[in-house]
């Protein structure tokens, strides 16, 4: 080991990598390169942690594994695997969660340096508040595909990594889902829901229709329908494909004055079919016969899986054969209905698991990188720590690996690293409710694990069991909290606070979200006058024009999140930066992702008919109808963070993505059979869309740099 | 070249439902294409120190049809700093074999041999039963040899070393670039060496004729005379005027470690592979990268 070499290092940091104790968050695809270096740089004292087991798709790059492995947790593997090359080394393995309560500031406080090599933003960002707690230097790190950075984080001298704003998943309306499919993407999601419906545990996500069982006159769920029928594929094939289709058809007006319109499957395949399709290849186009085929085959498959199942319900993996042959099966016969163009398995399963691609030579070049930024942090040179940035292509100048000039200071309205922060809170006081205010804003958008909540000195949240406040089924005004109120907010586990200042704010427009966030009450109006072209089109259905559902491809709970999940596919760029900046990391996946649907009342309510509205409406609700089920939740709001305007344009603007992709890159050509085989790229995946766009909004300031930075030089 | 898988049986041009498995992640990046022409092709990695090891990896990982790991020298105790393929209590005491074991358990998909022959033993048309050859770990007046062998029979050539925390590479893939002694024309005469060119190239002139003129690379435990053997180098070029900027570099010139082996074995894999699938970076043939500066960048010298 290279510390135990004398001359290897200067004399002053032998010591120092000897005795210093790291820890090293995640044992995935950066993480085994980070751990191989360390260990042979001679780091005496390793400590590393991750809730991950081993899967097949990470052995390309995660070389600490091997096909025995699979299965086992990625922490104590990798641990095994590096003490083979070194036997001398004090390393302390954990196969569980970061986030969870019991590594506290006890834990972190034992460390010199912290390294993340994560996937996701949630633990991203809580490490990044132990670590300013604590105060003790962190980098961070994440590559996607060709590219990666490594980043520099301690309190006080440098941005922390929640200084910049990341972006969220993208909502889809569920009517979109539902009744008017226009893109691949929305027969996946709505193939995802199908299946969660008829196997998962959360049956929010409601496609199919109830069905009547002959003998009886009750109506059954589609679920218990399936179960009745003992999931015969045949059947649930005609339920779903044509019982389903009529139903919609039969819906008055809802094809009305719209290009959409669903067109019936030939009957010739109402009893199934049989069409052999093994043996293709997963890249190749299926005939429907073939897709009908794989449809009933799955079933049978997922059937016996849900019957071993202990829990009685089954989670959907990409992993999984079988799943994933229903899910491809599903959205493509659903295509061929709604005339969308049809995926091949390879397509869909990378838009279906949120799937990013990873290879071995990106993780090895940053896991070598945080090795050099960790010794530099050591030695207490902070300064020469600057962002670094892994390029695909070279730039102008020829470089793949580019820092920051500087290493950039923290913002001073960042809520988590300066204490001037607050968030301006925008909700519908009348109809925003406390348990709304603890999962989604709290829990979900601030990653806050163990909240205390107080308005005016008065405790509405309580993260100690024992306090019986039973608060949450009141909404803002009920608890006497109104526009002006000053919530603050404080986790004791993160020893993270926040003053967050209530903003009421009445719904305008349908597709308003149910909470936005600020940095300052003035631009809370500015949000206000955006336009609603497309809803407009898009979700009037009959009848039903105030029902308005949303769909969200979201981050998994804790435990899924496990499964290299990453609701966290993004880069944000700071206009400082040079370079994209890339928090995923390879290989990351979204697959977890319990695609939820929650549902908006979204007619415009005013201030005191609110209730009575959503009574209304329920009454108003034909009783058969698909949607009846969604009325308990019609209260249950659901946050819809970019508007949904946005959305739209990141779909239809694909295209131009692709192309500033190209400019991106720069003078070098290449690239064009790479790309026209990375096809999820052009097809409206949230992740790689949403990294373009942010590609885009690089090149903008790229230009600039490189001028400022060569004067610099 | 056919694409024939020959470990799994599969069909000619056809990967393996167990290799469309490993290797899904990267074949979402490079596609179905990229990974047949990776599964056609046969390396010859020249060197197993720290650097070879890494290179080995990341060839072995992304699923090459072979690779000769080719190594006459034996394990010495300056392996352990970025040497992870040979174990500590290693029997064998070639560099070559004692990595074999480990490097094949990556990915049995590759077929990986060790060739314990010198490569200054081999006929000058070796290098052709290769389609990449990647050379670390010689002195200069090999790599010239190599150079012009592979210019000769067209087989693409990259040239590797890493020297502490700095680290390099050629890349000839054209064949129309400058050979590597006209890239590093005073690795054997104390002449002068071109003008304006970037920090890193005058440190690797430098190192080039240290090892010339020593017969060895800079080694830890000579760590004070070699500095100023390095610093006398720098200073007999010319061009070279601000001599105390290399201070910081020349202190961490020593064996091979381990963050360097990881970033320049991951750049000249990446490079090879990217030639394997026709989307070379072929205006540029010298890479360097500067640790102290974090910079990694492509150079036509």
């Amino acid at each position: 080991m290279a510390a135990n070499i004398v001359g290897a290092f200067k004399p002053s940091m032998q010591n120092v990598v000897k005795t210093s104790k790291i820890l090293l968050v995640g044992a995935g695809g950066i993480g085994c390169e980070v751990l191989k270096n360390l260990v042979l740089m001679g780091f005496g004292e390793l400590e590393v942690i991750d809730l991950d087991t081993i899967e097949i798709s990470n052995l390309n790059r995660q070389f600490l594994f091997s096909k025995d492995s699979v299965g086992k947790p990625k922490s104590h593997t990798a641990k095994e695997s590096v003490l083979r090359f070194n036997p001398n080394v004090n390393i302390n393995s954990h196969y569980g969660d970061i986030m969870d309560t019991k590594y506290g500031s006890a834990f972190f406080n034992k460390f010199k340096l912290v390294i993340n090599a994560l996937d996701n933003k949630r633990a991203r960002s809580h490490v990044n508040r132990m670590c300013l707690s604590c105060d003790i230097p962190l980098i961070e790190s994440g590559t996607m595909g060709y590219s990666g950075q490594v980043e520099f984080i301690k309190k006080d001298f440098s941005l922390c990594y929640e200084c910049s704003p990341k972006p969220v998943p993208k909502d889809y309306p569920m009517c979109t889902i539902r009744n008017t499919p226009k893109e691949p993407i929305h027969c996946i999601i709505w193939a995802k829901f199908l299946f969660s419906q008829l196997f998962g545990e959360n049956t929010e996500e409601l496609v199919s229709m109830e069905e009547t069982e002959d003998e009886t006159e009750e109506k059954l769920s589609a679920r218990d329908w399936a179960k009745a029928n003992n999931y015969d594929g045949q059947k649930l094939f005609k339920k779903i494909f044509y019982d389903d289709i009529d139903y919609l058809l039969n819906m008055r007006d809802l094809y009305k004055s719209k290009s959409i319109k669903p067109r019936k499957l030939d009957y010739v395949y109402l009893n199934g079919v049989k069409s052999e399709y093994a043996h293709e290849e997963e890249s190749k186009i299926l005939t429907l016969p073939q897709y009908i085929s794989m449809f009933i085959d799955s079933i049978t498959s997922i059937k016996e899986k849900l019957d071993q199942s202990k829990k009685g319900y089954l989670n959907w993996d990409k992993d999984d054969d079988d799943f994933m042959n229903f899910v491809v099966a599903s959205t493509n016969i659903r295509s061929v209905i709604f005339g969308i163009e049809i995926k091949s398995h390879f397509n869909i399963k990378s838009m279906a698991g949120n799937i990013i691609p990873a290879i071995p030579t990106a993780n090895a070049i940053i896991g070598g990188q945080i090795v050099i930024h960790g010794l530099r942090v050591l030695e207490g040179k902070y300064p020469r720590c600057q962002t670094v940035y892994l390029r695909g292509m070279p730039n102008h100048k020829g470089e793949i690996i580019v820092k920051d000039k500087i290493v950039q200071k923290p913002s001073p309205t960042c809520t988590t690293c300066s204490t001037e922060g607050h968030i301006v809170l925008a909700v519908n006081t009348f109809t925003f409710t406390i348990r709304q205010f603890e999962d989604l804003v709290l829990r979900q958008r601030l990653n806050i694990v163990a909240p205390d909540v107080l308005i005016d000195g008065r405790m509405i949240i309580s993260s100690d069991e024992d306090d019986e406040l039973d608060l949450y089924s009141k909404t803002f005004s009920e608890a006497n909290i109104l526009h002006g109120s000053k919530i603050s907010v404080d986790d004791f586990l993160q020893n993270y606070r926040v003053q967050m200042l209530v903003h009421h704010k009445m719904k305008v427009s349908d597709e308003q979200p149910e909470f936005e966030l600020f940095n300052n009450s003035d631009d809370v109006d500015k949000e206000d006058d955006f336009e609603q072209e497309e809803y407009d089109d898009e979700c009037h259905i009959d009848g039903e024009d105030h029902k308005f559902i949303y769909v969200k491809q979201e981050e998994s709970s804790n435990e899924e999140m496990a499964n290299e999940s990453d609701e966290d596919n993004f880069s944000s760029v700071e206009e400082e930066l040079e370079e994209t900046e890339l928090f995923v990391d390879a290989g990351a996946v979204n697959d977890a992702s319990e695609t939820c649907i929650k549902i908006t009342n979204v007619c415009s309510i005013t201030e005191d008919n609110t209730l009575s509205i959503i009574e209304e409406q329920s009454a108003e609700v034909p009783a058969d109808s698909q949607d009846e089920n969604n009325e308990d939740d019609a209260k249950d709001n659901f946050e819809i963070e970019d508007d949904a305007k946005d959305n739209f344009e990141i779909e239809d603007g694909a295209k131009d993505n692709f192309e500033i992709e190209d400019d991106a890159k720069g003078d070098f050509e290449i690239e064009d059979d790479a790309k026209g085989d990375f096809e999820i790229e052009d097809d409206g995946n949230e992740t790689n869309l949403e990294l373009k766009r942010k590609a885009e909004d690089n090149v903008d300031t790229t230009e600039t740099k490189k001028s400022r930075s060569s004067t610099d030089e | 070249m056919d694409s024939e898988i020959t470990n799994n049986g599969g069909d000619v041009g056809k990967l393996s439902k167990d290799e469309l498995k490993v290797y899904d992640r990267q074949i979402r990046l490079w596609g179905h294409d990229g990974q047949k022409k990776l599964s056609s092709w046969n390396v010859l990695l020249i060197g197993m120190q720290g650097l070879g090891a890494e290179i080995a990896k990341n060839l072995i990982l992304s699923g090459v049809h072979s690779i000769t790991l080719k190594d006459d020298t034996n394990i010495s105790i300056l392996d352990r700093c970025s040497q992870f393929l040979i174990p500590p209590d290693s029997e064998e005491r070639n560099r070559a074999k004692a990595s074999l074991a480990n490097a094949q358990k990556l990915n049995p998909n590759v077929t990986v041999t060790a060739d314990i022959k010198s490569i200054e033993e081999e006929e000058e048309d070796f290098v052709s039963k290769f389609d990449v050859v990647i050379a670390t770990e010689c002195f200069p007046a090999i790599y010239r040899k190599i150079n012009e062998n592979c210019r000769k029979h067209k087989v693409n050539l990259y040239i590797a070393d890493v020297f502490g925390f700095f680290g390099y590479f050629v890349q000839d893939v054209t064949f129309e670039h400058n050979l590597y002694h006209e890239i590093f024309p005073n690795y054997d005469q104390r002449s002068n060496v071109s003008e304006n060119r970037p920090l890193p190239y005058y440190l690797t002139s430098a190192l080039l004729r240290f090892q010339c003129e020593s017969n060895r690379k800079p080694v830890p435990d000579n760590c004070e005379k070699d500095i100023a053997e390095l610093k006398s180098i720098i200073s007999s070029f010319e061009h070279i005027t601000n001599i105390e900027t290399y201070d910081e570099y020349l202190g961490e010139l020593f064996c091979e470690m381990s963050p360097t082996t990881s970033i320049i074995g991951a750049a000249v894999a990446q490079a090879a592979m990217n030639t394997i699938m026709d989307r070379t970076i072929d205006n540029f043939n010298v890479f360097f990268y500067d640790h102290v500066e974090h910079r990694g960048q492509y150079f036509k010298l």
